[in-house]
């Protein structure tokens, strides 16, 4: 793991364009998929993306190499999202949010979950996704789609260890109750 | 009684699940899980949860990646022409020049400051009947430290800023 973080850094250091194409290529869907998780909206999320990037363009310099790339990508692509949050009130998510994060109210669109379910289940469950807490559905993204420990999520959201886990414990408990009923 | 039992080693399949649990813990619950059912179906329903989590597949617009790549490549070079032959990395070294050099002009300021208090000291310390020795402990402790600490301080401080994306 070493030489490939010390290989990006390096690489972003000098502002390696060869290194950010491959480094685009590889983390696009997964940065896509967060930003979806953090906003619980698709529109808008390309945007992020591409101001994301720009930011790792410009910031590079201050990756660590001793820590995943991952974490630092999705940490940055979080502040670019509350920032233009903050800035541009249409933006803005629902709001449960602890931290600020709140999410969409209804328009009476898909919402994204219903459009990207490719299995009958998680058509049942993309409701109670979109429905969940956005700080809890971010938290279930992080550990469970995006592989992350409790430490990097704790890094990346900026909240303790012991916060983190009690919405990941919430959110499989809300979307666990789906089930219920059928495994009953 | 039965259900704290339960709630309990199901607490336990949820740490386990965010990756919290210890060794001494993940043991207990695997001997448990061998021969409880309830917690077996509640284990069951969880990991067929974080299975549908895999289960949603967003589109990603096929022109995204072209788009960004042009838009790295135009900001590139714009950094790259309004600062020729800088890179990012030097700027960072620069900062760490400036502090350094304001904490050696601090270091300066507060040593050759020290020495014109010590000279005011001593022409008072006459009239108000202090010796040497409490003119230089006075000078010392309420001039000297407080303002090396101060210098120091600039050291200090953007090292709390490092690391911040």
């Amino acid at each position: 793991m070493e030489s490939d973080t010390q290989r990006i850094a390096l690489g972003l250091r000098q502002r390696d364009i060869a290194v950010l194409e491959t480094l685009v290529e590889q983390y696009q869907y997964r940065l896509v998929r967060y930003l979806v998780s953090l906003l619980g909206r698709r529109d808008g999320v390309d945007d992020l993306v591409q101001e994301t990037w720009l930011r790792v363009l410009e910031r590079g310099c201050s990756y660590d190499w001793h820590s995943r790339f991952e974490p630092w990508l999705f940490r940055v692509a979080r502040n670019i999202a509350l920032d233009t949050m903050r800035k541009r009130p249409m933006f803005s998510l629902d709001s449960k949010g602890e931290d600020g994060v709140r999410s969409s109210p209804a328009t009476g669109e898909p919402s994204p979950y219903t459009l990207a379910a490719r299995t009958q289940d998680a058509e049942r469950l993309a409701h109670s996704l979109q429905s969940l807490e956005p700080a809890c559905r971010e938290a279930l993204v992080l550990r469970f789609q995006e592989d992350l420990s409790l430490q990097e999520i704790s890094a990346i959201v900026e909240a303790p260890v012991s916060t983190v886990a009690s919405r990941i414990y919430r959110g499989l408990a809300t979307l666990r109750a789906q089930f219920k009923g059928e495994t009953a | 009684m039965i259900l704290d039992h339960h709630k309990r080693f199901q607490r336990m399949i949820d740490e386990s699940l965010a990756g919290g649990i210890s060794g001494e813990k993940e043991q207990s619950l695997r001997e448990h899980l061998a021969t409880c059912a309830p917690c077996l179906e509640y284990l069951s329903a969880s990991n067929r949860v974080i299975a549908v989590l895999g289960g949603f597949s967003f589109e990603v617009n096929p022109t995204l990646n072209a788009r960004i790549m042009e838009a790295l490549k135009l900001q590139s070079q714009n950094v790259g022409a309004a600062q020729p032959g800088r890179p990012q990395f030097m700027r960072q070294y620069n900062v760490q020049f400036k502090v350094w050099a304001a904490f050696v002009l601090a270091l300066s300021m507060s040593i050759a400051g020290s020495a014109l208090v010590y000279q005011v000291a001593k022409l008072l310390a006459v009239p108000m009947h202090f010796n040497t020795a409490q003119v230089q402990a006075g000078v010392l402790v309420f001039w000297l430290l407080p303002s090396v600490c101060a210098a120091l301080c600039l050291l200090v401080a953007p090292r709390e800023k490092r690391g911040l994306a």
